[in-house]
């Protein structure tokens, strides 16, 4: 049986989702991006612009839903979901990366311990009412006690014992001691003033020490002196322009500018002609000078309407 | 200098103003980027429609400020930062038009707020999206994005301007996407490379090929495999712009804009990141390892000690034949399980 006849005609009725490029377009999956780094063709770019815009534009999208299609997929109320990867193309985050909270003494003590973290429910399963009691809060359980209407008084209380009292006291004495152990936390996070005020000292010194004419380089050094830390030596490029370098210099001593200039101006010998302009015009140059003598008509058209 | 608000040591009063302010903490996974756009001392009527449809494709992520501002970014962003910390947004579209600089669109983008890079383009040609009478994406949807020349992996201004365009619309990672909400496509393309920019790289923004800025919307058709095929109608807006002035992150920001979180354990034995020699973790989840171990010389083991088996004078050669033959094999790997 020969289905070549069937399998073109299926062929034809549909196009073809394959993308043929010289140089494989660049897709990234992760952020739905594609780039086709192909060069762009001038002669159908100059002949139909948009068309060939919309062209380019349909060969990159069809190869990024060639990968996304492929990726696995989770069903879901609104269709398919595609799983993506993490993008490969980096961009700059728009806030620096969270700080580490600093261990709390209990985390730290934790830690050394191998004591695993614990969640505690924030609801306690009450045996008289047979149902779920805040912990803590309105009508938390840490209140039971005071809130029940009859209480057990031990035998040798004192006359006025208030057992209300007793277990309110107990409640807030707990507390208390929570809010100092918290305060004693951050006292113990935040850097301490003999820290700081040593870092202070530090960079003072090694401002100090760079401040110098040769910025610190051919300073006598002390004895015991340690060298300066997180300083960054600055080399020139291994692949340098030493030729252009050393031909900037040569061409630098060969033209002498300034002293061509000097020669020029100065004349012969007899004569110092800067001297003598000085003079003749009244310390106001020689450019005035030819002004006042020569140059009326020109000056006058100069100084014209414009 | 004004610092963001997360980094103020003001404690919070009410326990929403402290939702607020953890709301903007900085965070691993980062929150998709706001963009205000700003209007400067003059817009034209092509500016207008220009950061409108913009701020369209934007949406819901974007803030518009609708009165006149007297801003130049180039020359002093300060107000850029402050109102970046202010509204907890991270990207700016400026539209201010000079005789200079006619139809002009600052993308700037900052980090800690602060100003990290930004680049102006100019707008030759803009065609909003009411000139094209076709169907347009919902708001809110991800657009795809498809950058196309050469230049966007060569040249420093154009890797700028790809940088800049991704985050501003495509930046926020996310590990699943709905396949049927996929409906528009942001395309942006070059005018072909001048042969003067393939020499030596001239830094005069008039040798820098057009930018295309287009939009359109996909049809998918079925091809009778799983993929289907892809169609595309124009839906505007559709910018043709040129590069102007521009400016370069500092080095030390954009290093500490681009630290990464570290890795978990889980990411890198699943193969991220840093990769790690001769280690993989088969399909049970057992690391494996493979070790090198050298050929063995056998030539020098000691068997049994037999009179019989004494090597003779005449038989020395061969032995050492026999060993560098085994020297030449030395270096097959060999896969031993950890």
């Amino acid at each position: 049986m020969d289905v070549s006849n069937i399998l073109a005609s299926h062929a034809a009725k549909f196009q073809s989702v394959t993308v043929e490029k010289e140089t494989p377009l660049d897709v990234d999956t992760g952020f739905l991006t594609v780039t086709d780094p192909n060069p762009i063709d001038e002669e159908t770019y100059n002949s139909n612009r948009e068309e060939y815009l919309q062209s380019t534009a349909r060969d990159g999208i069809q190869s990024l839903f060639a990968s996304l299609f492929t990726l696995p997929t989770q069903a879901s109320p609104d269709g398919p979901l595609a799983k993506l990867p993490p993008p490969t193309t980096q961009l700059p985050r728009s806030k620096p990366l969270p700080k580490p909270k600093p261990p709390t003494k209990w985390e730290r003590f934790a830690a050394a311990k191998g004591i695993q973290h614990k969640v505690r429910d924030r609801r306690e399963w009450d045996e008289e009412k047979q149902e779920w009691v805040s912990r803590w809060g309105r009508n938390g359980k840490n209140k039971q006690k005071e809130e029940q209407w009859i209480t057990e008084v031990p035998a040798n209380a004192d006359a006025d014992y208030d057992p209300v009292k007793a277990v309110r006291d107990e409640r807030k004495a707990r507390v208390a001691k929570n809010e100092k152990q918290k305060i004693a936390n951050q006292a113990r996070a935040a850097p301490s003033e003999r820290d700081q005020r040593k870092k202070e000292i530090d960079t003072t010194l090694a401002t100090t020490r760079i401040s110098t004419a040769s910025m610190g380089r051919f300073d006598k050094k002390l004895e015991g002196e340690k060298n300066l830390r997180g300083v960054k030596r600055k080399f020139d490029p291994t692949e340098s322009n030493e030729t252009k370098n050393s031909l900037a210099i040569m061409s630098k001593l060969a033209s002498d500018s300034k002293k061509s200039k000097k020669e020029s101006t100065h004349g012969d010998d007899v004569l110092n002609v800067r001297k003598a302009i000085r003079t003749a015009s009244r310390g106001r140059g020689g450019v005035a000078l030819g002004r006042e003598s020569g140059g009326r008509g020109r000056g006058g058209k100069r100084g014209g309407k414009r | 200098m004004t610092f963001p608000l997360y980094q103020c040591s003001r404690t919070p009063k009410s326990a929403r103003s402290k939702r607020a302010m953890d709301a903007r903490q900085p965070k691993e996974i980062e929150d998709p980027r706001t963009a205000i756009f700003v209007k400067g001392t003059h817009t034209g009527e092509v500016l207008n429609g220009a950061m409108k449809e913009l701020m369209a494709l934007k949406r819901p992520n974007a803030i518009s400020f609708s009165k006149k501002n007297t801003v130049r970014p180039f020359e002093d962003a300060s107000s850029l930062e402050f109102w970046a910390q202010k509204n907890d947004a991270s990207l700016f579209v400026v539209g201010q038009s000079t005789k200079k600089r006619p139809d002009g669109l600052v993308f700037a983008r900052t980090f800690d707020g602060r100003v990290l890079d930004m680049c102006e383009v100019g707008v030759e040609e803009f065609v909003g999206m009411d000139k094209f009478k076709t169907p347009k994406s919902t708001p809110g949807h991800k657009p795809m994005m498809h950058f196309a020349s050469e230049l966007f992996d060569t040249h420093p201004r154009f890797i700028q301007l790809k940088s800049l365009l991704m985050d501003f619309f495509n930046a926020e990672v996310i590990d699943s996407i709905c396949l049927p909400g996929l409906e528009h496509v942001i395309s942006v393309s070059l005018a072909p490379t001048p042969t003067s920019l393939n020499g030596a790289q001239e830094d005069d923004p008039k040798n820098l090929p057009k930018v295309h800025f287009r939009t359109y919307t996909v049809r998918l058709l079925s091809s009778g495999t799983r993929i289907p095929r892809v169609e595309l109608t124009p839906m505007g807006p559709s910018l043709d712009l040129t590069l102007r002035r521009h400016q370069t992150a500092d080095p030390e920001l954009w290093k500490a804009a681009m630290r990464r979180p570290k890795m978990k354990k889980t990411e890198v034995e699943k193969g991220l990141g840093k990769k790690r020699k001769n280690m993989e973790v088969d399909e049970m989840g057992d690391l494996r390892g493979r070790v090198h171990v050298m050929k063995q010389d056998l030539g020098k083991l000691q068997t049994r000690k037999m009179k019989g088996l004494k090597a003779r004078a005449g038989e020395e050669v061969d032995e050492e034949i026999g060993m560098e033959e085994g020297a030449s094999r030395r270096k097959k790997p060999r896969v031993e399980s950890l």
